[in-house]
């Protein structure tokens, strides 16, 4: 596995005062104001030391980790729980509340488990603690959105410290799977006393901060948990705070309100550029973004077509143009830093003369008229790669949809329901090529609209292969076939981006997971 | 009051009341049906590589995949014994997370509602009495400058100027007076031009009746009998429009919320409009036309007090 490097930081010069004096531009729109208004003010409310304050788009939409399963409640989540299995800072599956596992046969993982963790009401959390949290979300009273446990029949204790988990086929991700959600373990006692509702309100883990109290919409405070077997967290106390607005986020940023702004678009970071006190970094990031293509009909049917359309967008530009150059290109689907990818695989070689022969090779010298279909959160991609595909040729009127409506034709029984072409994106969390290629690959998934046998094959090969060469081969064959048979066209993988006020101080981790114990506030 | 006026006006409310019901029902039929018009919750709930049988399990799990009549029925049984249903996203019955957002979402509109009638009560007095003057002209051009000036812009402009530049209020959060403060003028802004500007044409078409013509032939002062004689007549427009913004208020005030952050009902809506929570958005729903009923029910009913001739009316 390829990892992660090159993480860069600016740090912006003070600006002078007179920057502030400038509000005559009143007839600037307020949210191009910040770059006008310069950062000269007080801040309002400045925290005692060790109190680190974090702000989010929304606020988690339970605190109880297996009926949740979006990444900004699992963000919070992720400090007051352990997971079995983790990622470390370089991106590498580290051991969690499990020190190690192996497979003990192609249906059966085996883990063996930390000793001497409590949770934070001083209950043990051993094997019995697991196998009720795995089957807790695999129950469907529980109603639980995580499915990643998909392949998971049951877990057994072996002793105190170790179980077997059961699966109906072969799983060779599955510690990667417990990195986040489904590794979550919570526990059994608490739970059976005060019941789910009550849990949900007032959330006990093994994690390294504490909850403290959640004012919803408002905050949700953590204080760091001393026993924590890594030791006790640098922040005393750790705060969330729902932020849906980009440029309120980024004013309480400059007003000290908060000390850390997630989830920024290049275009929102761009915003911040020449503050005083404020810090942006990007680091490497798997969401993965590419264009899923409907080979099974129209033009695109024809591989010269669909060729055509790789030549054609150039990601390079389009990573530099509208992303800020926060992005990285994927060759093809298998984003670095994720298992699978394999350096030797070469995107495509831009060019528009290339992508108008192809297409006059595939009797349409004269291009043809499509849709491309997108969210409208990707509003402004989506213009970009049509304005790059019109340059070959190809005239695709870019339809936007709302994020529902997109999300429910993405996972629609009919494979059309989003047109001939449509961008997609996935985070690959999971950071391993088939959470990238399990829906839209195999000619049986449902966003799948290519059939290939040798495809179908090698997806197999990497879903079921007990061996990590096999699987590492499969993957590099796929990657290659993907190219030449071009039924995606492969974009690019977002940097995290982050804001930040230099009293603070984080390192995230590739998954994109604000796990927070190795933060650092200054006073 | 004595039995003779309290009869109708009892009789009034129940007839109001009678009406209101009718007016909830059609709501709340409307909003089961349109939200269920705007696609599938499970496909919100689950990421996109969810296989199929684990969203056939989910939609199960959650009732969606009864007929619409049976889900029909189960929500207006439930509605009958005030259940409101539990949120799909949240887990947790909607009425307590609606609960949760009524005090930030009527702080801020009480709040904004204050300022609204201390700016524009005076204002649309002095410009009616300065009528085609300078000051008329100044008043009516500032309110009208705040009505045009989209609220998500001033609240941007507000959090520029008072948070980040002056550090003297915070940018956003809820739960101090002082977290109030720029929402509260922000979302007023809008409100004061409307009744300021309504207060005036009133005021004016009342200044130009023969009884405020006779009441300064006795000699009464200019605002004595502006006060006394016509903002009295003036007043029953006013107060319908009054109530009408204190209902729109109580509905949320969507971009205000957003920008300020503030933990109102309305951010609550949008949100769970986009999650397909159908629950959360039918006691939303819900929630606004009985606000907007009631508030209509009190205005309605204040006319009766403050005018004679509607009490005589009925």
């Amino acid at each position: 596995m390829e990892l992660m490097k090159g993480a860069w930081r600016v740090t912006h010069p003070v600006m002078s005062r007179r920057g502030a004096l400038r509000l005559g531009g009143l007839a600037v729109p307020a949210l191009a104001l910040p770059a006008v208004l310069t950062g000269c003010g007080t801040a309002a409310g400045a925290p005692s030391g060790g109190e680190l304050r974090v702000a989010q788009t929304e606020d988690p939409s339970t605190l109880d980790p297996h009926k949740q399963g979006d990444m900004i409640t699992m963000n919070v989540l992720i400090n007051i729980f352990d997971t079995l299995t983790a990622r470390d800072t370089r991106g590498r599956l580290a051991p969690r509340l499990a020190l190690s596992w192996q497979v003990r046969s192609p249906t059966a993982w085996r883990f063996k488990l930390r000793r001497g963790v409590r949770f934070h009401n001083g209950e043990r959390c051993d094997a019995a603690a697991v196998k009720f949290s795995i089957e807790r979300i695999l129950d469907p009273a529980t109603r639980s959105p995580i499915v990643e446990l998909r392949y998971v029949k049951s877990v057994s204790v072996v002793d105190e410290h170790t179980v077997d988990i059961h699966t109906t086929q072969h799983d060779p991700i599955l510690p990667d799977k417990l990195s986040l959600f489904g590794g979550v373990i919570v526990p059994p006692g608490y739970i059976a006393e005060v019941g789910d509702a009550a849990f949900a309100r007032k959330p006990v883990g093994t994690g390294p901060f504490r909850f403290v109290s959640w004012l919803r919409d408002r905050e949700l405070r953590m204080r760091r948990h001393p026993g924590h077997f890594h030791g006790t967290p640098n922040v005393r106390e750790l705060v969330f705070r729902p932020l849906p607005n980009p440029a309120s986020s980024l004013a309480a940023l400059q007003s000290g309100e908060v000390d850390l702004v997630t989830g920024l678009t290049p275009d929102a970071a761009r915003q911040l550029s020449g503050y005083a006190g404020v810090e942006l970094e990007n680091h490497p990031g798997t969401r993965a973004a590419y264009l899923n293509l409907d080979t099974e009909s129209g033009p695109l049917r024809d591989r010269r077509v669909r060729q055509a359309l790789n030549h054609a967008v150039d990601v390079p530009l389009l990573i530099d143009a509208v992303l800020d150059g926060k992005a990285r290109e994927v060759p093809a689907m298998v984003p670095h830093g994720t298992f699978g990818f394999d350096a030797s695989v070469k995107p495509y070689r831009r060019s528009v003369r290339t992508a108008r022969r192809l297409l006059a090779e595939a009797g349409h010298p004269d291009g043809f008229t499509t849709t491309l279909t997108a969210s409208n959160t990707d509003a402004q991609v989506a213009e970009a790669i049509s304005g790059l595909l019109d340059r070959a040729g190809i005239r695709a009127r870019v339809e936007l949809l709302d994020p529902g409506t997109y999300a429910s034709r993405l996972t629609s029984d009919n494979r059309r329901a989003l047109g001939p072409l449509y961008l997609a994106a996935s985070s690959v969390w999971t950071l391993d090529g088939s959470s990238m290629l399990q829906s839209n690959v195999r000619s049986d998934r449902r966003q799948s609209r290519w059939t290939s046998d040798r495809a179908d094959d090698l997806i197999d090969a990497e879903e079921l292969s007990v061996s990590p060469e096999k699987r590492a081969k499969a993957f590099s064959e796929l990657q290659q076939l993907m190219l030449d048979e071009a039924p995606f066209v492969s974009l690019y993988q977002q940097d995290i981006i982050l804001a930040r006020t230099t009293r603070a101080h984080w390192t995230p981790i590739i998954n994109g997971a604000l796990a927070m114990e190795s933060a650092e506030v200054s006073r | 009051m004595t039995r003779s006026t309290a009869a109708p006006l009892l009789r009034q409310v129940a007839a109001r009341l009678g009406t209101a019901i009718g007016v909830l029902f059609a709501v709340a039929t409307l909003a089961f049906l349109l939200v269920r018009l705007s696609g599938d919750p499970v496909k919100q709930l689950l990421p996109p590589d969810a296989t199929a049988a684990q969203e056939h399990t989910l939609r199960a799990q959650l009732g969606l995949d009864q007929p619409l009549i049976a889900q029909y029925g189960d929500y207006l049984w439930g509605l009958v014994r005030f259940d409101l249903g539990d949120s799909l996203v949240y887990g947790r019955p909607v009425a307590d997370v609606i609960g949760e957002r009524l005090p930030a979402t009527l702080e801020l509109a009480f709040g904004a509602m204050v300022i609204t009638l201390l700016i524009a009560i005076p204002a649309g007095i002095y410009a009616a009495m300065r009528r085609g003057r300078a000051g008329d002209t100044s008043v009516m051009t500032a309110v009208l400058l705040g009505q045009s000036t989209p609220p998500f812009w001033i609240g941007i402009l507000l959090i520029l100027v008072f948070s980040v530049q002056l550090g003297a209020l915070p940018a956003s959060g809820y739960g101090t007076f002082a977290h109030l403060v720029l929402p509260a003028i922000t979302l007023a802004v809008y409100s004061v031009a409307v009744i300021a500007r309504l207060l005036r044409s009133s005021l004016i078409d009342v200044l130009g009746s023969d009884h405020i013509r006779t009441a300064r032939a006795k000699g009464l002062a200019p605002g004595a009998v502006v006060l006394a004689h016509g903002l009295r007549n003036a007043a029953l427009p006013t107060i319908t429009v009054i109530g009408l913004e204190f209902g729109g208020l109580l509905g949320g005030a969507i971009l205000t919320e957003q920008v300020f952050s503030w933990p109102g009902i309305g951010r609550l809506t949008v949100q769970a409009i986009s999650d397909r929570d159908f629950p959360m958005v039918q006691a939303a729903v819900l929630f606004f036309a009985a606000a907007f009923v009631l508030v209509n029910l009190l205005v309605d009913l204040s006319y009766s007090l403050l005018d004679p001739r509607v009490r005589a009316q009925r």
